[in-house]
């Protein structure tokens, strides 16, 4: 009798640790397919080309406007990719300035707008008040084949920014002297939007 | 009195026919007089436009912005169709072309606006730009001047001001002779 009564306590031990140890591969799971989705890689390492996440505002060669896909430094150029669609290059020789700047957006889009504007006794102006998000912006400069002057801008998670920066300059990108005015212009505007 | 009240009715609605039959015919006759007034627009259809990088002058203006009003330019003017062919600023192509001009935009106020403030508050925290536009030929003569606004008050990011000073800088080229027979100097405001 006794006997039982100890193997069913080590029983229900041994399934409480099984359960654990279900949640725990669950969460490591979990985390796992965040990381790969955020499809960041890292400037250190140098076998993989550096790619982040990024929206397309305007001017880019042939991408859409404010079209989300991967951005890419890839060899001798910078390539936007949309999602399932090819992507379009402009060669880092061609690219004239690179400058930073910081972007506070409202998330949600158009149906949180409407949803705000909905909301009774003016609910959707507190709502606002916290639904805001800090960015970067990425302003490219480069030259076309006749050395026609195109700009494109990008928007990327904070700090993404001086990454794909720093990235460019490693791949040969020469920069500019109006390029030290862009850390005050960051700061000003981050100010700005913090106000 | 049932039967004037009848009558009453009866001349409401024949009024009303006849301002529905009358108003269709006026717009379109308002229409055709804009169409021939637009015969202008036919000889500015031989000049090509180099769109020049935006100058900021003295102001703290950020890059993105201005780049972002250069490109919105290069795309609204593409979108009137008002001249043989756009070209960006440094195209080698641009001078081999004849009948050139050359638009220059320098701003002269900018005021910093915030998305969030205009979300909370409604009345604050627009963005608003006011360039100088000037069409120039080769030898440096003005053909065309005008200050043109440009902002964003309610909906939308902070670039969107960009956006409509480049759609109202495109309208107000359209909408002139390129003679420089209008004032020098006017302007032009829109908003979202």
């Amino acid at each position: 009798m006794n006997r039982f009564v100890i193997s069913c306590s080590h029983a229900n031990t041994y399934r409480l640790g099984r359960r654990h140890a279900l949640w725990l591969s669950t969460v490591l799971l979990c985390c796992s397919l965040t990381a790969a989705a955020q499809e960041i890689t890292q400037p250190g390492d140098t076998s993989a080309p550096f790619s982040t996440r990024a929206t397309h505002l305007l001017g880019f060669a042939g991408a859409k406007n404010n079209s989300t896909g991967t951005l890419s430094v890839q060899d001798d150029s910078l390539q936007f990719q949309q999602n399932g669609k090819p992507g379009t290059k402009v060669k880092i020789a061609l690219v004239q300035d690179v400058f930073l700047g910081a972007e506070s957006k409202q998330v949600g889009g158009l149906p949180m707008t409407l949803g705000k504007t909905a909301a009774p006794f003016g609910g959707g102006r507190v709502v606002s008040l916290f639904a805001h998000q800090k960015y970067d912006t990425l302003t490219l400069e480069y030259l076309d084949a006749d050395k026609g002057i195109h700009g494109a801008i990008f928007r990327l998670t904070k700090g993404q920014g001086e990454l794909v920066k720093n990235e460019l300059i490693a791949h040969g990108l020469t920069i500019n002297s109006r390029q030290d005015q862009s850390t005050k212009e960051r700061a000003t505007e981050a100010t700005h939007e913090n106000k | 009195m049932k039967t004037s009240k009848c009558y009453l009715s009866m001349a409401c609605g024949i009024a009303l026919v006849a301002i529905m039959l009358a108003l269709p015919g006026r717009l379109h006759g308002q229409t055709s007089a804009a169409k021939s007034s637009g015969g202008d627009g036919t000889s500015a259809t031989r000049y090509s436009v180099q769109v020049d990088q935006v100058d900021a002058g003295n102001l703290d203006l950020s890059y993105s912005f201005q780049i972002a009003i250069y490109e919105n330019l290069v795309d609204e003017l593409n979108k009137t169709r008002q001249f043989q062919q756009v070209f960006r600023d440094g195209d080698v192509k641009a001078s081999e072309v004849p009948n050139l001009l050359v638009l220059k935009t320098t701003v002269e106020k900018y005021t910093q606006g915030s998305e969030t403030r205009r979300a909370v508050t409604t009345v604050s925290g627009a963005t608003k730009l006011t360039v100088r536009s000037q069409l120039l030929t080769r030898e440096g003569k003005v053909v065309l001047e005008r200050s043109v606004n440009g902002d964003v008050r309610f909906f939308g990011s902070n670039l969107r001001a960009t956006h409509n000073l480049a759609h109202n800088i495109a309208k107000t080229i359209e909408q002139s002779s390129l003679s420089g027979s209008q004032e020098p100097t006017a302007t032009i405001s829109g908003q979202l």
